[in-house]
């Protein structure tokens, strides 16, 4: 669909619709690359907003139009109205609330039935929280569909470009294409560490199988 | 175009949200104006709908009013009128369906919509109200043409989507409404329907391959509910099977006839029945087909996986059935490595997840499985290997290097666990294939650095299953292997990645090389020719420099009379090392990993006892002379040019000072101490003598310890040395800790000792004011107090003590540390550690009396501007507490007392609050623990209510250093769930809490092994069991019944426990 209030540029563009259950983070996620601005408080979208993202490849400048979605109405707006000439798309969940990921498949459906063999890339987000409920091997619904997925965590701009470089592969049909620079990008709020995060893991599956002291009266008395 | 036409492409097109400040107000209009049509009476609306969906040429229109009709019907069903409104919208849709269709040129997604909006309808009134819509169709096909199939197959993927699929998360609701339909459907029409897809793919299958591919995509969808043998029969397998094979048969089609064979042989049913199945298909001919085999990937896998499901339920007791279920699989299992080995579009998953199952039946491998084994091997080093491709871009790695090493090291996660499972189920085979894999290796000169890289990572994978008496030993071939790779030089050595897996294997096999210790010159080649230090690359280099600090570790002693050869060729590195001139850009990448570990090494190695100290010190002057030199060489430019401008210059500085430090001798005295303190532990105060004889000789060297500061941090605060002195002082402590505890706390006050008692004293003094690792320092204290405040004859036992206890470790330790800002009472240490104190001054309380009291409540509360009221509540209580505890009222909840006082002194009103509430709850002995959950949850700062106190414990992350604590806030956090989601608003947050708890009750239930937790969604649900002998606390969804059964009432929360509830 044309965007008649949006301004034509010169070089390739794509309509990129981002979808996920409200307060997954989608509109954090596009706003890193846009404005820098980063909202921490969750605000839920309004209808639709368009960011136009510029990635500079080997090949040239590319721009994905993101078309970022309301994730929690149920009635008002145009809802799938907005996936219409959609040419590619990222599902996002929060690794932090189970029932996000098990919405995915639902957005997945609702998003191919308009938009039919569209590259999709499939987003955990907020790995930064140590609290995670979706493990990243608990995540299998990318290999029954063909998607790709990545862990991304918003707030640190983990990973931010992975989901971009992967569409911008597909749609231009050369695995080999990559980002000659990056994107400014809001600074981290949170710095990730994986490293930690898998030594923390570690140490609670250790500490699991530690005894626990007999009971109550270690502590106090 | 008119006004309503106007309005929804108005709407559209705003979505970008530039519309320019003139046309705000006409599109406010004309959202308003979508709305409330849409808000409308339902009649008007559809009406309207209909006749648009057919007169208007513009797609989003028609968009617009398909979903508009879609939400009527699911949202607005009940207010349409059953005489008008449902029988317009039955025939409507259906000639949508059929005479009136879109046209042909429509988009796919207004079709699609059409279909969600019938299938919506479908699923409300077939078949009570509606039961023509199925036979409609049936009656009309094949004939009625392809518009009408293709309408046909959306319908029936909309309802199998929406309705009957079990991929999506499916209310109680939805799933008794599929089976209402699918049970109708099976009664009516299920028959006719497959025949109509027979009809049809044998029609269309050449004039129109898409339409018959679609139709058996959406078949495919119901095969695994409608009955096996209207497809599996002579008629429509024959077919399948010819569209699979047949050379001209279109990819797509072929891909959906494949489809539809593996949703057969997926079907579940028993193993017998599905052993039946899978040979009555005879599909061990497709599977001969090599050109086939690759495009019928998905089948293959499929297929093998079903066979070893069947193996596998069957087990060992039906030999004979089992036994055909693996001629089954093992007919499949050369396709399944064909499949792998050439197919790129393969899920590697799917294939790994099947093969790992298939290990795991393997108890003793026969000949077959052997080979077949050998082939496993073959597919994971196909699988782990990097693309030659990016061969120059992963030696120096730029940035599609790196990201094809994380992309790689995610691909072998699971390949490498199976790997392991072939490991401890064959392990010669998987020996002999890396022994082959290396020696081919260094036998040919045009080996890739792929192939080695992968290799030499088995061989290192390899040694996580040896055991350390198999590693010692060289068990099996390893007693040939580890010799070959020690002197092994690749052609292709000189690959970053190469040189890295090589160093990182032998360094897993140096045990071997301990017990072997002839191979100890080849081991230090290789760490010290241009396979390790001496590499090309940076980055091997200095890995290669800290893998030899850990061999020197390991070996010490051995390596004394190789140190001539060490020193003569690291002399180049360590020289290099202390004149490299740092610039801005090293600065970044300077890590752990900093080449200084080479110094270290030497350090640890002319530190070894067996070298003659004459010696060392000649080694030593050797090293220092440079790295003196070049300090003062920056030091002199630094002095010239300003210290800011050269941070590279402190950063060498640092380095060289690293090294210096590497270097000394590590004084190593935790393991007499550690002698000591099991000595004291075992014979207790007969020990007395001993001790205090040898006591000053420890003591000199104690004080030195402890006056030392190693936790300051910094740069190369984690250099081995720091952690060897933390080390070193905890084990001190513990030394005097074990000393007090074991009543020989005298041999500090015995004549010759008395001298050391002051400094120790400060030194202990100073440790439990600064939170950090100093329990057993109050501990310590808690114990002297008791031992040495009791007055004889009205003399001190130990003169200026109790002084000392009043004066100093009262008022510093008890409570100016409290009040400090670094006291936190989110770390589950400090509150232990502030039971402690608490204990403390009861003790204090006890022994010292009103000395005590009159200095603490008099001089130390009002320095921190204590209220004059608290202050005396404090004094009552603290009296009362002892009365207590002499009256046998349970300790706990007269602790609980004070400590609600103690936070009032520390002027935190609620947990002070909180904490009253639980002293003032039923008295029990486990409240203590209670009064722990309830001050950690107000500690939090952002608990402004309790309700949400409550969430922030629930939601609060622990780190794993709460772990002492982590059982009781998965108590506490199931108990309060009924308080947190009473007001909650949204079914989101009640699951989100709830899930949030889930981990750690889980992680309590590890510790108890009755205790039952679980909360699946999506319908929140916790049980847990808190003490699996007493009390049972249930709490169940929506309502949270709460059943506490518990003879002693030991846990007397009912849903409305004051407890909780301020």
């Amino acid at each position: 669909m044309a965007l008649p209030n949006q301004q034509l540029v010169d070089y390739p563009s794509f309509k990129l619709v981002i979808v996920g259950d409200g307060g997954t983070g989608k509109t954090t996620f596009v706003k890193r690359h846009l404005t820098g601005e980063f909202e921490k408080k969750y605000e839920p979208t309004i209808g639709v907003e368009v960011h136009p993202l510029d990635f500079h490849t080997n090949c040239g400048k590319i721009r994905f139009y993101c078309w970022d979605t309301a994730g929690q109405e149920k009635f008002g707006g145009l809802r799938d109205g907005y996936y219409i000439h959609g040419q590619c798309a990222i599902i996002m969940f929060d690794v932090t609330a189970r029932l996000t990921y098990k919405n995915v498949p639902t957005w997945h459906r609702d998003l191919c039935r308009v938009c039919e063999n569209i590259p999709i890339v499939l987003c955990g987000n907020k790995v930064d929280v140590k609290n995670r409920q979706v493990k990243a091997k608990m995540v299998t619904f990318h290999r029954k569909k063909n998607l790709q997925y990545y862990e991304i965590s918003a707030k640190s701009n983990y990973n931010f470009e992975k989901p971009f470089l992967y569409l911008a592969r597909k749609l231009a049909g050369d695995s080999n294409l990559h980002f000659v620079e990056s994107p400014a990008l809001a600074p981290p709020e949170v710095h990730i560490d994986l490293a930690q995060q898998l030594l923390h893991e570690k140490e609670l599956a250790d500490a699991a199988a530690q005894p626990l002291p007999d009971d109550d009266d270690d502590l106090l008395d | 175009m008119d006004d309503f036409e106007r309005a929804i492409l108005l709407v559209y097109e705003s979505a970008g949200g530039g519309a320019g400040g003139a046309d705000q107000a006409l599109l406010s209009q004309a959202i308003e104006f979508c709305d409330r049509l849409k808000a409308g009476p339902p009649s008007a609306l559809i009406r309207l709908c209909l006749d648009r969906l057919h007169c208007s040429p513009l797609v989003p229109v028609q968009f617009w009013c398909i979903q508009s009709i879609h939400d009527i019907i699911r949202l607005r069903y009940s207010s349409l009128s059953q005489a008008n409104d449902l029988p317009l919208l039955r025939s409507s849709l259906l000639s949508l369906f059929s005479d009136r269709p879109l046209p042909a040129s429509s988009p796919p997604f207004l079709k699609n919509k059409l279909a969600q909006a019938l299938a919506a309808l479908i699923r409300l009134e077939y078949p009570s109200s509606w039961d023509a819509p199925f036979i409609h169709f049936v009656s009309l096909l094949p004939a009625a043409g392809a518009a009408v199939i293709d309408m046909f197959s959306r319908l029936l993927t909309a309802l199998d989507d929406d309705l009957i699929s079990q991929d999506y998360h499916l209310s109680p609701e939805d799933v008794a409404a599929a089976t209402c339909v699918k049970d109708a459907m099976r009664l009516q029409c299920v028959p006719q329907i497959v025949r109509v897809w027979f009809e049809i793919v044998s029609l269309y299958r050449s004039s129109d391959p898409v339409l018959a591919a679609a139709t058996l995509d959406t078949m495919r969808r119901y095969i695994c509910w409608i009955d096996i043998g209207l497809v599996a029969n002579d008629a429509f397998l024959p077919l399948l099977f010819d569209l699979m094979i047949a050379s001209a048969t279109p990819e797509p089609l072929r891909a959906a006839s494949a489809g539809c064979v593996l949703a057969v042989v997926s079907k579940r049913m028993d193993p017998h029945s599905k052993i039946s199945l899978l040979r009555s298909l005879g599909l061990g001919g497709v599977f001969a087909d090599v050109e086939m085999v690759p495009k019928l990937s998905d089948l293959v896998i499929g297929y093998a996986s079903e066979a070893l499901e069947c193996y596998k339920r069957l087990g060992s007791e039906l030999k004979e059935a089992s036994s055909s279920a693996m001629v089954l699989l093992e007919e499949a299992l050369p396709s399944v490595f064909y499949v792998v080995q050439n197919c790129e579009e393969l899920d590697s998953g799917n294939v790994v997840q099947f093969l790992s199952d298939y290990i795991s039946t393997l108890n003793m491998p026969s000949q077959k499985q052997t080979v077949y084994i050998g082939q496993i091997l073959e597919v994971i080093r196909g699988q782990i290997s990097y693309d030659p491709t990016y061969r120059n871009n992963l030696d120096i790695p730029d940035n599609v290097g790196k990201e094809q090493e994380d992309q790689m090291a995610e691909n072998r996660k699971d390949l490498l666990v199976l790997f392991r499972s072939v490991c401890r189920v064959a392990p010669d085979v998987t020996q002999l294939f890396i022994r082959n894999l290396i020696t081919g290796a260094l036998s040919s000169s045009e080996v890739n650095v792929e192939e080695v890289e992968a290799a030499l990572t088995l061989f290192y994978r390899f040694g996580e299953t040896v055991s350390e008496e198999g590693m010692k030993t060289g068990s099996g071939l390893l007693r040939e292997m580890v010799p070959l790779l020690l002197s092994a030089k690749f052609s292709c050595h000189s690959h970053r990645l190469v040189a890295l897996v090589y160093l990182e294997t032998i360094t897993r096999y140096m045990k071997f090389v301990q017990e072997n210790g002839h191979y100890i010159p080849n081991l230090l080649a290789a760490f010290l020719d241009e396979r390790g230090i001496h590499h090309p690359n940076l980055n091997v280099s200095r890995r290669a420099s800290y893998l030899f600090m850990r061999a020197v570790k390991l070996l010490k002693a051995k390596l004394v009379p190789f140190i001539d050869t060490i020193l003569q060729s690291l002399l180049d590195v360590l020289n290099q090392y202390a004149t490299f001139y740092w610039t801005s850009k090293d600065l970044k990448y300077s890590g752990f990993e900093d080449g200084s570990h080479a110094f270290e090494a030497i350090g640890l190695l002319i530190g070894v006892e067996d070298v003659v100290l004459e010696k060392q010190s000649e080694y030593l002057a050797a090293l220092l002379k440079p790295l003196c030199q070049q300090v003062e060489k920056i030091l002199g430019e630094v002095k010239v040019q300003g210290l800011e401008e050269s941070s590279p210059k402190v950063m060498s500085l640092q380095q060289i000072i690293v090294a210096l430090n590497a270097l000394s001798k590590p004084k190593d005295m935790v393991d007499f101490l550690l002698l000591i303190n099991q000595v004291i532990c075992k014979f207790g105060t007969s020990v007395e003598r001993i001790m205090e004889e040898i006591f000053p000789k420890v003591a000199s060297r104690l004080t030195v310890i402890l006056s030392s500061n190693p936790f300051s941090s910094g740069l190369g605060s984690n250099t081995e040395e720091l952690r060897e002195l933390q080390e070193l002082q905890r084990v001190s402590y513990a030394f005097i800790h074990v000393m007090v505890t074991h009543d020989i706390s005298s041999v500090f006050i015995a004549p010759n000792n008395m001298g050391y008692l002051d400094s120790i004293m400060q030194l202990l003094l100073l440790t439990s004011c600064s939170h950090k690792d100093v329990l057993i320092c109050v501990q310590i204290f808690v114990k002297l107090t008791k031992d040495w405040c009791s007055k004889y004859n009205g003399e001190d036992k130990v003169p200026g003590f109790r002084r000392f206890i009043i004066e100093k470790f009262a008022t510093y330790c008890c409570l100016y540390s409290v009040l400090d800002k670094s006291f936190d009472f989110r770390d589950a240490n400090t509150l232990v550690l502030f039971g402690e104190i608490v204990l403390a001054q009861k003790v204090m309380h006890e022994k010292l009396g009103d000395d005590f009291i009159v200095y603490f409540v008099l001089k130390g509360l009002p320095t921190t501007h204590c209220p004059q009221d608290l202050a005396e509540q404090y004094y009552q209580r603290l009296r009362k507490s002892v009365y207590y505890a002499r009256h046998r009222v349970p300790a706990s909840k007269s602790l609980a007392r004070a400590l609600a006082l103690a936070c009032q002194l520390a002027h935190c009103a609620k947990c002070a609050c909180v904490l009253r509430s639980c002293a003032s709850a039923p008295a029990h002995n486990t409240s203590a623990r209670p009064c722990v959950c309830a001050l950690r949850m107000c500690s939090c700062n952002r608990a402004t209510t309790p309700l949400a106190a409550s969430r922030t414990l629930v939601s609060a992350p622990h780190s794993p250093r709460d772990w002492a604590c982590l059982s009781y806030p998965a108590r506490l956090g199931l108990l309060i769930i009924p308080h947190a989601l009473a007001p909650a608003r949204h079914a989101a947050p009640r699951t989100s809490t709830l899930t949030h708890t889930a981990p750690r009750a889980t992680a309590f239930a590890c510790h108890t092994p009755a205790l039952v937790c679980h909360a699946p969604a999506p319908r929140p649900r916790a049980a847990l069991c808190l003490r699996p002998a007493h009390s049972l606390l249930m709490c169940r969804a929506p309502e949270f019944h709460m059943i506490a059964h518990d003879p002693d009432a030991s846990l007397n929360f009912s849903k409305n426990s004051g407890l909780l509830i301020l």
